[in-house]
């Protein structure tokens, strides 16, 4: 499902060269749900990026549902995002105009098919029970309501392969069990291959697979 | 006990606060350089202007000084004249008058301005320049005329060839390419026909009571009376006359500079306000951002009235560096001047930079900032250290008592606002103090009630797109509806943006709509019956001959209406002399010979308001006169008041029998006091005729009329209306390059709202392509909140600017206002374009922003 070979991401600066990742290989079957660790700088949220599109890599190749998305152009990446990838974001990362509804719909929206789409969205929203509340702005929402409304979002288009950033970084302990058993609950119902990136013990233990980053290298992959 | 934060330090935290924003604050600093560019633009203009008019007023006169009178100078006048000649002063007589000349090549005679004048002495200062070169007294003889090139155009002739005037013919020596004292003479209607005094009598068109501007021309010598001596003398003979001598600018062109500068510099404040609406919604931007630098401050011991030293000191630096930037932007706008009007002042004032237009621009720029930012900057003592600890939390929205207690130093600052920009408005008006009062409370009274207009207007069309795109049965396009709910993006100033822009849409479409509106009324076929063409100058030997030649043209659509009007000047109403009523403006026009009429019967179209005509059948024991409704109202006269008149030496008194209503199409609505029959027999009478003829056949009648009659003038309206529209669209074009500063300050202060919330667009971008937006999808968005916030504004200005021009054509101007949908629709569309293209520039950078930066950054 999501294959990674020989992944570097350098940053250079005037001054000086920051190598993030020095080389990652990786293969993370369909369905998996694979939990990313290590310290802070130690590439997680990097790699993550990568794996998403949301940069290129120094070298190496990402496979993603079998498509090489190394060479891929900036708008190609868009669009095989909106296909492919969900995303789940420490801060949440909602559309402030938009209301709880039509954040969820926006993916939808942006690949053409918003039209048969409300009703997936009530249905999400109902199953982060947040129905009720679908008019409601991100700004009327509080921290735990909003990772929800982009739980729901990230689920919307049925994308075979989910990422999360410190999805539950950001929420008190209660607001972040909810959330991360929402997430464990929709991802095994839709079937999706689940990479989360987390700091938390507790949350990796329920991972199915834990790889564990250091100073840009796999340490640990259990 | 602490010390105070000092000035030094206070504008290093600012400095480095402001560099920090320096891409942000450039469009602030642009929005004002717009404004004070503009207004030191005109100003300084004016200035070069006035002071060339004051440097060259011997020229610009072509003497020391010139008395205009507005009739031939009696016995008395003439001797005090000739008293003065043999004291060694140089005296040389000019007359201007209309007429018609024709030629061998085209079959129409043309109307010209003709100006006779002693070309051994003319023009005492200055120069008359002739193509081919030569000297106006060599060349100049009776039976020459020197003509400006486009008499030559429309005549189809030649230098050398031969000319017709007033049945005469005239040999074209020269080109006339500039003549000295043209902005101070009077008549320039159509080409200029330069003529020697002598040609002038031969032509036969000057006869007692023909329309005609006479100026005296004096030049001192070493051995004559000084100035004030020869001012003094001639004021006291010549009470009626318009005197200027060369110590002050001619007197009609200083009052239309005045009023002009006047006027265009009340257009730039508005362009300077919708700057500082700009700059006090970028400041009001800054602050919120600056929220947790500010509580961080306070946590750290800074006292509120330390932190606002720090950003009234941020401000007036923004309104400086705006202010500068104006000064040398309005160097352009001052050399872009000469060629807008260049039509009518063939003059080019020196370029030169003034200290004094540069002083008060940089301090009205300077000030205006400063009074718009005065909210934001007051807000930042309601910043709570606290803020950077409880932040996520919802604020309570307090009652209606606690928030007006809290909007006091609001609405304190929106008063001296007021009172701040009433005061720059009465500064630039130029005139009396009462004058500056006047025109600073009007400006305050009507700025405020347009701002609240716009406001209101803004707020519910806002409201109305935002509940149409989602309360619409059919679903609207995802872009649209995000391009949409983009505009109640926090922090957007949408509102703000949406006033500014509209403020200068309305400006500039208004003036369009007045101009088209009043060219449409002149043109508008005129009512049956109203004449088209007019005779001036009819002598009472031609009087019936000519009535006589018009019935029998073809295309007359009615009977010519002549009437006969005797020069007269009124001495005394109910014996109060003229001159102890205080006449004011138009008014003074009744201190100087009128051209009144005599009638038996009533003249059709007219309405007695008060009185009763006289019987024309019975034997008056004295005579009658009926006067307007307007002239009565000036002259404090009344049915039975007696009025004492003098004309052409004879005094005549005649009673007030009635007041009379009359409009101002026919032949009679010209004349004000109409006398009972035979009272003015005897005396030298003009004819005036006017008569409807169908267009086509105008020509035939101007030829058949100068074939016949040559000294008789037969006026065109139609020629009269395109001369009328020539000067009409040069003064919108003056007020419309001005009014499009409104519009440019919009335009930014819409970039710098969207340059304001940079970041909040940079994280939705990267939102977006992370959720599959391409950047065409995310452009697209962008697009439509630009465009619809352009047409929006739009749609405000030309909303606001139709209803403008309908009361001002309507009540100001007695003309008729239609809805043309044409310019609205197209003044929507294109501010729509333009608000597109404002708000791309500040944010096409933003398209290309890599997801994963800007996520880490969070």
């Amino acid at each position: 499902m999501i294959q990674v070979s020989g992944l570097t991401k350098t940053i250079a600066t005037p001054t000086h060269r920051v190598d993030i990742l020095k080389g990652i290989d990786l293969e993370i079957p369909r369905g998996q749900f694979a939990a990313i660790m290590g310290p802070s700088g130690s590439g997680k949220s990097t790699l993550l990026g990568l794996l998403a599109g949301l940069d290129s890599p120094t070298s190496g190749h990402i496979v993603l549902d079998g498509e090489d998305i190394t060479g891929l152009e900036e708008d190609e990446l868009a669009l095989l995002r909106g296909r492919k990838i969900g995303f789940v974001f420490q801060s949440y990362h909602l559309i402030p105009t938009l209301t709880a509804e039509e954040n969820v719909l926006l993916p939808l929206e942006l690949s053409g098919h918003a039209a048969d789409g409300v009703e997936r969205a009530r249905e999400l929203l109902q199953s982060v029970g947040l129905l009720d509340r679908r008019d409601h702005y991100p700004v009327q929402l509080s921290g735990g309501e909003q990772q929800r409304v982009a739980l729901a979002r990230a689920f919307v288009v049925r994308p075979p392969i989910l990422l999360a950033d410190e999805p539950t970084g950001n929420l008190d302990t209660a607001n972040g069990q909810v959330v991360l058993e929402l997430l464990i609950t929709l991802n095994r119902r839709e079937g999706t291959t689940l990479v989360l990136v987390t700091h938390d013990q507790q949350v990796s233990e329920q991972a199915d697979r834990r790889i564990t980053l250091r100073d840009g290298r796999v340490v640990l992959d259990a | 006990m602490r010390n105070r934060l000092s000035w030094s330090t206070a504008s290093k935290i600012a400095w480095r606060e402001a560099r920090a924003s320096s891409a942000k604050f450039l469009f602030v600093i642009v929005a004002v350089a717009i404004g004070v560019g503009s207004l030191t633009g005109v100003r300084g203009f004016s200035r070069a202007f006035y002071g060339m008019l004051l440097r060259e007023a011997r020229t610009l006169m072509a003497a020391d000084l010139s008395l205009r009178v507005f009739a031939i100078p009696n016995a008395q006048q003439t001797a005090t004249m000739d008293q003065l000649i043999r004291r060694g002063v140089r005296r040389t007589w000019i007359t201007e008058t209309l007429s018609m000349v024709a030629s061998t090549t085209v079959p129409n005679p043309v109307l010209v301005s003709i100006k006779a004048v002693d070309a051994h002495v003319y023009p005492f200062y200055g120069e008359v320049k002739l193509d081919p070169p030569g000297s106006l007294a060599r060349v100049l003889t009776a039976d020459s005329v020197a003509v400006s090139e486009d008499l030559l155009l429309r005549l189809k002739v030649a230098v050398g060839d031969s000319v017709r005037l007033g049945g005469q013919p005239f040999r074209i020596i020269g080109v006339v390419t500039s003549e000295p004292d043209r902005m101070s003479g009077s008549l320039n209607v159509g080409p200029r026909v330069m003529i020697t005094r002598e040609g002038l009598d031969r032509t036969g068109l000057m006869s007692i009571g023909s329309r005609a501007s006479e100026r005296y021309l004096f030049r001192l010598t070493p051995g004559s009376p000084g100035i004030e001596e020869v001012r003094q003398t001639l004021q006291k003979s010549f009470p009626e006359a318009l005197i200027a001598d060369f110590r002050q600018t001619h007197p009609i062109i200083t009052q239309g500079l005045n009023r002009a500068t006047t006027f265009l510099s009340l257009v730039s404040l508005i362009a300077l306000i919708v700057g500082a609406l700009g700059v006090a919604t970028a400041m009001q931007a800054h602050l919120q951002q600056k929220m947790d630098s500010i509580a961080i401050m306070k946590c750290l011991g800074a006292r509120t009235r330390e932190i606002i030293q720090i950003y009234v000191l941020q401000t007036i630096g923004l309104g400086l560096a705006g202010g500068l930037m104006g000064i040398a932007f309005g160097s352009v706008v001052e050399a872009a001047f000469p060629p807008l009007i260049a039509r009518y002042f063939h003059l080019r004032p020196e370029a030169h930079w003034d200290p004094s237009t540069a002083i008060q621009g940089l301090a009205v720029g300077i000030l205006t900032t400063l009074l718009f930012t005065l909210p934001p900057l007051l807000g930042i003592q309601r910043i709570r250290p606290g803020v950077i600890f409880r932040r996520e939390m919802a604020e309570v929205r307090p009652g209606w008592k606690q928030r007006l207690r809290d909007a006091r130093a609001s609405l304190v600052a929106g008063g001296v606002i007021l009172c701040g920009i009433g005061v720059i408005a009465g500064w630039l008006q130029i005139g009396t103090l009462r004058e500056s009062v006047r025109t600073g409370v009007a400006f305050v009274v009507a700025l405020v009630i347009s701002l609240l207009v716009l406001a209101a207007i803004a707020w519910l069309l806002l409201r109305s797109v935002r509940t149409f795109v989602r309360r619409c049965p059919r679903r609207f396009p995802a872009p649209i509806r995000h391009g949409v709910a983009n505009l109640y993006r926090p922090g957007n100033h949408a509102q703000a943006a949406l006033v500014a822009l509209g403020i200068g849409v309305m400006f500039t479409l208004t003036i369009f709509l007045v101009q088209r509106g009043m060219m449409a009324e002149m043109f508008k076929s005129a009512p049956p019956g109203m004449p088209n063409v007019f005779l001036l100058d009819i002598t009472a030997k031609e009087r019936d001959p000519i009535v006589d030649l018009i019935r029998a043209q073809r295309g007359i659509e009615g009977a010519p209406d002549v009437v006969g009007t005797v020069a007269a000047k009124v001495v005394s109403i109910d014996g109060k002399p003229i001159d102890s009523l205080n006449l004011k403006a138009w008014g003074r026009r009744f201190q100087r010979a009128r051209a009144v009429a005599q009638a038996a019967e009533r003249p059709a179209h007219t309405v007695i308001v008060q009185g009763a005509w006289w019987n024309s059948r019975a034997a008056q024991p004295e005579p009658q006169l009926s006067i307007t409704e307007e002239a009565a109202q000036i002259l404090h006269a009344h049915p039975g008041s007696h009025m004492e008149w003098e004309a052409a030496g004879r005094t005549i008194r005649a009673r007030v029998a009635a007041i009379h209503r009359i409009d101002s199409i026919h032949m009679y609505g010209r004349i004000e006091f109409i006398f009972s029959a035979g009272t003015l027999d005897g005396l030298p009478i003009i004819y005036y005729g006017g008569v409807r003829v169908a267009p086509r056949a105008v020509a035939q009648l101007q030829r058949a009329t100068y074939e016949k009659f040559p000294t008789v003038t037969v006026v065109n309206v139609a020629d009269v209306l395109e001369i009328v529209q020539q000067v009409v669209d040069q003064i919108a074009l003056v007020v419309r390059f001005i009014s499009m500063f409104a519009i440019l300050a919009g335009i930014v202060i819409l970039a710098s709202s969207v340059a304001g919330t940079r970041f909040r667009r940079i994280r939705e971008v990267v939102i977006l392509k992370t959720l599959g937006a391409t950047r065409r999808r995310v452009a697209g968005i962008f697009s439509v909140e630009f465009m619809v916030l352009g047409a929006v504004a739009g749609l405000m200005g030309s909303l606001l600017a139709t209803a403008f021009s309908a009361l001002l054509l309507k009540r100001w101007l007695d003309a008729d206002f239609r809805v043309d949908p044409l310019p609205n629709l197209l003044c929507i569309v294109l501010t729509a374009l333009v608000a597109n293209a404002a708000g791309w520039m500040a944010s096409y950078r933003i398209l290309g922003q890599k997801p994963l930066e800007v996520l880490r950054a969070e």
